[in-house]
Order: structure tokens, then C-alpha cells, then sequence
């Protein structure tokens, strides 16, 4: 048959359609890696925002050394895990909602790769903030 | 990608006004939108002049009378005219609802109707649903129960069972939430919508039901129910003041208490 002729393109029953391939079997895990991660930013922003402000005027010195102390470097990278975490999941779903066909595919990795690389640029940031601490001292 | 403007052929055009009769002293217009699928032409919107004090006070008063009266060629939905049959579901003043249940007195300004959004139109306010009832129709809204009822009478619940379905069984399925939801606009042909999603969630909860792990494990989908945003415009639609929005949040309680 002649596909370049005008015609009906789906015929398969509505019912078909609804079912689609069935239910994927995920998706309570992501929706719930939103919520806890959207929670637990909540202290450890407030956490950040409290020490820049102590900050303030701050020496580039004092704030290497800050950045070093054991407990602020652990807040500072479950901050930025779960920033960029929060991150990832949540544009996946704007990802799910606006970019249709070809391109759905294609833009999630894009986003998973941008959030995952961005996260480890500021993880091993912090580490550069520990070591040079460590060899300040010395 | 999403589309930012209607195609070509769904660019709305203004249509012809059917002035007010002579001596009418109430006039309120009436801004409704014409298709006809028997013409190549875009839709139009045409304008009727209705003299209030000659009809009743609903908005599917006004609609009844021009059809009767004013311009025959008028197509919409309609049977009980009372709220219970969910027919005249129509998007009227930018709101989805029954145009048997909104007073035109609510309307400021012109009354401005159009169809349900985002389906298929068969002509003029008529949506086509067939997909809405395929998708309620996959979620299988009848009782499963593998143990038999009793021999000499129904299957018995208790009151606290049974009061677990109000909210639930008042749903007359006249779409109006489910074609108001951005992300059922969205992604309609993967998502159920929050209305086939109440209905789930009417027999997830049901005691006498006992396939609700079943069901739990159907809605397991990325799309199907977790592609509810909580943007929660179901609940402010709904014409009979039910919360589909809650009733999705609680199923996604249920796959959550079922994995912990």
C-alpha cells in the first residue's frame, strides 16, 4: 500500500492504547527521593546560609580554614549531594513533562550528566578545601 | 517538543453575533465556540445577546434556549440538567464545569464557552472522552474478589469500611479535573488522570476488593500515577467538591507503606 497516501495512521482501540505497555513497575522511588531530598535541604540550607553570613568580611585564609574543619566539610558535601541529587530528579520530571519524542531520551542523560558532573565539581572541591587546609598547617 | 501555539487549522476566528431581541432588558452575551467537522473552516467563536429575564439562572439554561429558540445548529451534551449525569461538562468563564450547576449570575462580564480542553472536539462543545473511558476502563472498576459472597445475602462491610468510600462513590465522570490538569494535557496518552485515578483509588480502598495489590502494582508507573505534579486544578474543578488530588496522594502512600 501506498504509505504516502493520506490516511488514518493509528487504529489500534482506545483500550489498547491505555494500557500501553503496561505499568513499568517504578516510580514510587523517585517520587520519594523528591520529597526526601527537598526535606533534608531544608536544614542544611538554613545550615550554609547561617555560616556565610558568620563569614562575612571573612579572610580568604579563615575561610579555607573553615571549609576544612571535619564537620564543616561533611555538611558542605551532603549539601551539595543532595543539591544536585534534588536537582537531577527534579529536572527529570520537567524533562518528562515538556520534551516529547526523539529528544526525551537524549535530554535525560543530558541532565543526568550535567547534575552528576557539576556535584562532583563541587565535592571535590570541598576535598581541595580539606587538603589544602591540611597542608596550610604544615 | 511542547507546543507553544495552536496549529494552523485550530486558530480560533470570531464568528457571527446573534443580537439580543428588541425591548430585552437584562442582555448578557454569551461567547461561545463553533466547529463542525463537515467544513474545511477554522473554529469560530459566535456571540449570542440573551435576554435573561426569559430563561432560568443556569448557564445550561441560556445554552438550551439558544439552541431552541436562537440557533438551532448548536451542539453540546446534555441529560439530567441537575448535576448527576456529568453530560454538560463544558469549560465556561475558564473553568471547567457543569453548565447545569454554574448560575450565570457567578459570570462577570461575558459568558465565554468552549469545550473541554485539550481532546478531541466532534463538533462544537463536545469533546470526544473515548480516551478518558478507555483509560478508567484499564484500571477494571468493578470488584474482584476471589472468595465467594455469602450465600443468602450481599458482601457485608462495616460502617467505618463503607464510610471509606465517601468522597469516592459521588464521582459522576464527567472529566471535568482530569481535562483541567496541565500534566494530563501534557502527557494524556501515559498518564490516567486524576479522575480514572480516583476511581482506582475507590477500589484500592474498598474491603470487599481483594485484588489491591494488583491494583497497587498497575499504578506503579512513572506516568501512569506518578505523573501527577500536585498542581491540584482537579480538586479546584471538581462540580461536586471532591478531592481527586488527595485520593493520588494517597495511593502514592499506599506503594510507598507497601515497599517499607
Amino acid at each position: 500500500m501506498d504509505s504516502s497516501v493520506s490516511h488514518i495512521k493509528v487504529m489500534r482501540s482506545q483500550l489498547g492504547r491505555a494500557r500501553g505497555l503496561g505499568a513499568g513497575g517504578s516510580g514510587t522511588e523517585h517520587w520519594w527521593a523528591e520529597r526526601v531530598s527537598a526535606a533534608t535541604l531544608l536544614p542544611l540550607s538554613a545550615w550554609f546560609v547561617i555560616q556565610i553570613f558568620r563569614l562575612k568580611g571573612a579572610s580568604h585564609d579563615t575561610v579555607v580554614k573553615w571549609g576544612g574543619k571535619p564537620v564543616n566539610a561533611t555538611m558542605l558535601t551532603a549539601l551539595i549531594i543532595t543539591t544536585f541529587h534534588h536537582a537531577g530528579v527534579g529536572l527529570q520530571v520537567i524533562v518528562d513533562d515538556y520534551v516529547h519524542g526523539k529528544l526525551h531520551k537524549p535530554t535525560r542523560i543530558l541532565v543526568k550528566a550535567a547534575t552528576a558532573l557539576i556535584g562532583l565539581l563541587g565535592v571535590f572541591s570541598v576535598i581541595k578545601l580539606v587538603i589544602s587546609g591540611v597542608s596550610r598547617k604544615s | 517538543m511542547v507546543e507553544f501555539s495552536l496549529p494552523r487549522n485550530s486558530v480560533v476566528g470570531k464568528g457571527k453575533t446573534y443580537p439580543a431581541p428588541a425591548g430585552a432588558k437584562n442582555v448578557k452575551t454569551f461567547r461561545v465556540y463553533r466547529w463542525s467537522p463537515d467544513d474545511d473552516n477554522n473554529p469560530v467563536v459566535d456571540s449570542y445577546e440573551i435576554d435573561l429575564d426569559h430563561i432560568g439562572p443556569m448557564v445550561l439554561d441560556a445554552i438550551i434556549h439558544i439552541k431552541n429558540d436562537v440557533d438551532p445548529t448548536l451542539t453540546f451534551r446534555r441529560s439530567c440538567r441537575e448535576g448527576i449525569c456529568g453530560s454538560c461538562a463544558m469549560n465556561i468563564d475558564g473553568e471547567n464545569t457543569l453548565a447545569c450547576l454554574k448560575p450565570i449570575k457567578d459570570v462577570k462580564g461575558d459568558v465565554r464557552i468552549n469545550p473541554l480542553p485539550h481532546m478531541p472536539i466532534v463538533k462544537d462543545l463536545v469533546s470526544n472522552l473515548d480516551a478518558a473511558y478507555a483509560q478508567l476502563r484499564s484500571i477494571e472498576p468493578w470488584m474482584k474478589s476471589d472468595s465467594a459472597p455469602p450465600p443468602d445475602s450481599e458482601r457485608r462491610q462495616s460502617i467505618e469500611e463503607r464510610a471509606k468510600l465517601d468522597g469516592m462513590w459521588e464521582c459522576i465522570l464527567c472529566f471535568c479535573c482530569t481535562t483541567s490538569c496541565p500534566s494530563y494535557w501534557w502527557n494524556g496518552d501515559r498518564y490516567l488522570g486524576p479522575s480514572v485515578l480516583l476511581a482506582a483509588y475507590r477500589w484500592i480502598i474498598d474491603s470487599r476488593d481483594e485484588h489491591t495489590g494488583d491494583r497497587l502494582d498497575e499504578l506503579e508507573d512513572t506516568f501512569k500515577l506518578y505523573a501527577c505534579r500536585t498542581i491540584m486544578n482537579c480538586t479546584q474543578a471538581c462540580p461536586k467538591g471532591l478531592n481527586p488530588a488527595k485520593a493520588i496522594g494517597q495511593i502514592k502512600e499506599l506503594q510507598l507503606e507497601r515497599k517499607g
